[in-house]
């Protein structure tokens, strides 16, 4: 299955979930080695290989999809700025998104056995609600190898704004590790320059 | 635990004070061999720890969790009116950010979340726009430039 950010920004075959996941997995394992022992990494591997399962019903979404004009240079337009929506929608947004996933979820794993059940379950609420250090952790590294695929794709195929990725880096990140990759990440990608993308 | 402190709102510290009570208290009646109540289908109850009852591992680390954040939290509060001209932790900010308006409050990591509009104090644009007034255009740079202006603050810290 495609990522859907991928997808509305017509990038030609892009990445997918199963893609994004194995990556996603590497990337919290090698940064999280950074934090010395700080966090479980068997937790947050785990939970790496599934807070995205969920989507095999409920499908990917992005933040756009309630906006998203159908109209190509009207969807362009939109996807050079980060969603903005009311302090209403923004839960209304956020309580569909989880009902959705949260239902997949429960459909995808219902015949497992319980044990199983409970743990992938507890994973998946410690990710979404990040409950523990490695929820919030891996919450947060789940958008850097968004971002990091961003960046790639851009200097790949260009054709899109990467603005959006990094309003919402700036808005959201707040563990050092990551700042610190994202520093690394700009280094790379522009040389730590002021770039009108 | 690192002896981070966390900065929480009040409405945040009697929620995690009233999760932490009932998970003792479940880990408690499981050590005695009683019977816990099947409170799962309960609406009155956040899911997350309503799950927590049926796997020992996470509910122990999950009672550890929320005694170190019990432990080591400061309590965020509007600070006094005389202050409220700047943005601190806890202000709710009504802010344009290049052209689009946007309101976010200043939170500590814990109940940071912007896609609810929380942003952590501690992420570029929280450390950024703390300590400006209404009014201040605070840019943000890297690799390109994103301006962020104050338009009103407020307080209403629960």
């Amino acid at each position: 299955m495609p990522r859907r950010g991928w997808v509305i920004r017509d990038i030609k075959n892009p990445e997918s979930i199963a893609e994004h996941t194995f990556r996603v997995a590497i990337m919290a394992w090698v940064l999280a080695d950074q934090k010395n022992n700080k966090l479980n990494l068997e937790k947050l591997i785990k939970m790496a290989l599934i807070h995205d399962i969920c989507e095999v019903y409920s499908g990917d979404t992005t933040p756009y999809d309630s906006i998203l004009p159908k109209d190509k240079k009207k969807r362009q337009e939109l996807l050079k700025t980060w969603p903005r929506f009311s302090e209403k929608e923004k839960k209304r947004l956020a309580e569909k998104k989880y009902k959705k996933e949260n239902a997949g979820l429960e459909k995808l794993i219902k015949n497992l056995p319980s044990k199983l059940q409970w743990e992938i379950r507890n994973l998946w609420m410690d990710y979404e609600k990040g409950l523990s250090p490695e929820g919030r952790f891996f919450r947060r590294a789940d958008r850097i190898e968004n971002f990091l695929q961003a960046e790639e794709y851009w200097r790949r195929h260009g054709g899109f704004s990467l603005k959006p990725y990094w309003i919402q880096a700036h808005e959201l990140h707040d563990d050092p590790t990551l700042l610190e990759f994202i520093e690394q990440i700009d280094k790379e990608f522009h040389k730590g320059k002021k770039s009108k993308n | 635990m690192d002896g981070k402190i966390f900065y929480i709102t009040k409405g945040k510290l009697q929620e995690l004070k009233k999760e932490y009570e009932e998970l003792l208290n479940i880990e408690r009646k499981k050590a005695l061999g009683q019977e816990v109540p099947k409170i799962l289908e309960s609406e009155d109850l956040n899911p997350e720890f309503v799950s927590f009852q049926e796997d020992i591992g996470f509910l122990r680390s999950r009672i550890d969790e929320l005694k170190n954040i019990l432990e080591h939290h400061e309590l965020i509060k509007a600070p006094a009116k005389d202050k409220r001209g700047v943005v601190q932790l806890g202000s709710k900010v009504k802010i344009d950010v290049d052209g689009q308006r946007d309101e976010f409050v200043v939170v500590g990591t814990l109940e940071a979340n912007p896609a609810l509009g929380k942003i952590s104090n501690e992420s570029p644009v929280g450390m950024a726009i703390l300590g400006h007034k209404v009014g201040d255009e605070v840019v943000v740079f890297s690799p390109m430039k994103i301006t962020y202006k104050i338009k009103k603050i407020k307080y209403d810290v629960s």
